[in-house]
């Protein structure tokens, strides 16, 4: 509580109704929100001290940090976004002052009002897929002749044949498990987006990050209409059983704020 | 391995089918760190480059925590503040 650390502003979500705020309002210190051209920008107050430029960059090689944040940051939209529709915004996007803010809402005015009202009535999913590669490899086997065909031929092989034929086997193997989960990701990747208004494909996270054993073999958003989604994940469980014997996880989560389904147009980091 | 584990007996019946369960930090790291509305200009600070990736490579190794996400119900679990 030093006198001398100046506030900035720091900016949740968007809304087109005056948002509730007091379940969320004991999460974070100053919860308010500003309204200009029919917009309401829910903020706090931050210090200058944790947020200016060149202490986030410090705060965000902190991971403990990091995370206290991000869970605040998800909380408030979350709390925000059961009484109305938002769109929330990136992880600590800071204002100087309340009139930036202000200008920020006016240039992007049309675009936030035509977000919002194209994410009314429905909400965000996500589905990953994960899959435990020798499942799958045990569960394909039979149905590759070529494979069945070499195995064979190492059984009556000599140890320096057999040695070559081994190699071909495992490099078959490989494509043979790619092709089937390039396919059933994509399978169910269409079901999906028949299923929603929008749908996305994102980055897949490598184990270290997702500390599961299994691979992540697709990483996917949805925007579904509140009243698809329990056929949406209907869905989700029928191919999750459907499956089950490939080696294949499906990973359900929401309804999360729509993250996926607002960019701005005129923004010109997007593209990135 | 399944993620959708009720934890908490229903406290109201917003979403009949799983609106309480445990999902990863990472599920939120994902999107928060990642998406989300971004605007550019001299009028913002924004983080324009933190990558989960990349902060999953260096220093996400030991996180097994978990954040419950209690839907309908309310804000139990964040006590922590930003000062």
């Amino acid at each position: 509580m030093e006198a001398a650390d100046k506030n900035l502003i720091y900016l949740y979500c968007v809304t087109g109704k005056a948002p509730k705020l007091k379940e969320v309002e004991n999460l974070v210190d100053e919860l308010y929100f500003v309204y200009q051209l029919g917009l309401y920008a829910v903020v706090s107050k931050v210090k200058e001290s944790e947020f200016s430029e060149e202490n986030l960059k410090k705060n965000l090689a902190d991971l403990e940090w990091i995370k206290a944040k991000a869970i605040i940051h998800e909380k408030v939209i979350e709390g925000i976004m059961k009484n109305t529709c938002v769109i929330p915004f990136k992880f600590a996007t800071i204002f100087d002052t309340e009139d930036n803010l202000k200008a920020m809402l006016e240039e992007h005015v049309q675009d936030l009002k035509e977000k919002l009202k194209n994410l009314e009535g429905k909400e965000e999913w996500g589905v990953k897929i994960y899959c435990d590669i020798e499942r799958l490899k045990a569960a394909v086997i039979h149905e590759e002749s070529g494979i069945l065909k070499i195995e064979k031929e190492i059984n009556s092989s000599s140890s320096g044949k057999a040695y070559f034929l081994k190699k071909k086997k495992e490099e078959l193997m490989k494509e043979a498990v790619n092709k089937r989960i390039n396919e059933y990701g994509q399978e169910s990747f269409e079901l999906f987006k028949m299923l929603s208004c929008e749908a996305r494909i994102n980055k897949l996270l490598p184990k270290e990050v997702t500390e599961k054993e299994d691979d992540m073999v697709l990483n996917s958003a949805f925007l579904v209409d509140k009243d698809k989604v329990s056929e949406f994940i209907h869905a989700v469980d029928d191919l999750k059983t459907r499956y089950n014997d490939k080696g294949l996880n499906f990973d359900c989560t929401g309804p999360w704020p729509p993250y996926n389904f607002c960019n701005l147009s005129k923004g010109k980091e997007q593209s990135g | 391995m399944d993620k959708r584990i009720k934890t908490l007996q229903d406290k109201d019946s917003y979403l009949d089918i799983q609106k309480e369960r445990k999902v990863t930090l990472v599920e939120v790291l994902d999107r928060v760190l990642d998406k989300g509305a971004v605007v550019s200009g001299d009028i913002v600070i924004s983080i324009a480059d933190v990558d989960l990736i990349y902060i999953g490579l260096k220093v996400l190794v030991s996180s097994v925590e978990t954040m419950e996400r209690l839907r309908g119900a309310p804000f139990s679990g964040a006590t922590e503040e930003p000062t």
